[in-house]
């Protein structure tokens, strides 16, 4: 599956990215993660910011790849997961642990389940990792994004 | 294969039976049970036909198909179904797939629908791993055992501690997952109440 095929089957659109909105959902993706690492939080929320964290660095990456999720397509989080090898290059290893955290946090706000201290501590380092690949990649593939906002 | 199920039944029964007990809503055709047993035509129309007429098989012909369920009003179907959750398929599968991590696991069980035997066909298995194995590593051992069970398996992994402490503040989640049902992977009933002792300890 290519971001051209998800296009096609409706799940994603086209989009033009600009540096403005990159910039400051990269800002976002840093307040999540400072959030996530404030040990006064509790295990949920410091999940909870870790993840968002992890599905604004998948925005980015689609972003800057020319599309974005169709809002009125269902499972939204799962494409966003789906989407990171075929922009970022996420490994397969990597993508069933992003898939699992995916899961859990599905489980948590909808069945109420508990989130035990090894997954938040899972999220939080998948997020820091993937932001680090995030921006070297951006660097390396869309530097005019990076660049300051007229 | 050494399960216990395959022992008692023979393995095609075994095949067979783990294929229409553990999802009893679900009719199939023959030809689709052989797919997944991979048992030859002969063997599987013959063991059908001894399991329909003994009443633990429902047979339903359409036209020329004939078709095949789980008979649940059958005396021991929640037996027999018991015996292939707990030696079959699942448990067989999940137990496998976590046995590289049991020096570090204390114990594993399932709970939830897939214990207790209200599963639906959409259910997921829910696993508890108590230990020091970490989220990743269960996560990583588990992934490739959901296309073998068919079902999507969501693992909870706590330190013993973590447990004991949520358990001890009367946790909702942790109090109906002690008095689940559950189906052992590693450990056992014993060494559960073993850390349930501990927790009674503590709280003294």
């Amino acid at each position: 599956m290519s971001l051209q095929n998800l296009a096609r089957i409706g799940q994603l659109k086209p989009h033009s990215p600009t540096a403005d909105e990159v910039q400051r959902l990269m800002a976002a993706v840093r307040r999540n993660l400072t959030d996530a690492a404030r040990i006064d939080n509790s295990t949920e929320t410091r999940f909870d910011c870790a993840y968002k964290g992890i599905m604004q660095c998948a925005l980015v990456a689609m972003l800057a790849s020319g599309f974005r999720p169709s809002t009125s397509a269902p499972g939204h989080h799962q494409t966003m997961i789906q989407s990171l090898p075929l922009t970022l290059g996420v490994s397969n290893d990597t993508w069933i642990v992003l898939d699992a955290l995916r899961k859990k946090r599905n489980q948590n706000d909808y069945t109420g389940a508990a989130l035990e201290v090894s997954a938040a501590a899972e999220a939080i380092r998948q997020a820091k990792e993937l932001l680090t690949t995030l921006e070297a990649w951006l660097r390396r593939e869309h530097p005019e994004l990076l660049r300051a906002p007229r | 294969m050494s399960s216990l199920a395959i022992q008692l039944l023979g393995a095609s029964r075994a095949a067979i039976l783990a294929a229409l007990l553990l999802r009893p809503e679900v009719e199939m055709h023959v030809r689709e049970i052989a797919r997944v047993t991979g048992i030859s035509a002969g063997t599987l129309h013959r063991e059908l036909r001894a399991l329909a007429e003994l009443g633990v098989l429902v047979r339903r012909e359409a036209g020329r198909q004939v078709f095949y369920s789980a008979d649940r009003s059958c005396p021991i179907y929640e037996e027999l179904a018991g015996l292939l959750r707990k030696t079959l398929g699942l448990a067989d599968v999940l137990r496998s797939a976590l046995a590289p991590l049991a020096g570090r696991v204390r114990v594993a069980f399932v709970y939830g629908s897939m214990a207790s035997g209200t599963a639906s066909a959409q259910s997921d298995v829910d696993v508890m791993v108590l230990g020091d194995a970490g989220f990743t590593a269960v996560v990583k051992a588990l992934h490739p055992a959901q296309a073998k069970v068919n079902r999507v398996i969501n693992p909870t992994v706590m330190t013993v501690a973590e447990f004991v402490r949520k358990w001890r503040a009367r946790d909702g989640f942790a109090l109906s997952v002690a008095n689940s049902q559950k189906i052992w992977l590693i450990g056992d009933d014993d060494v559960f109440a073993e850390l349930g002792k501990n927790r009674a300890a503590k709280a003294a």
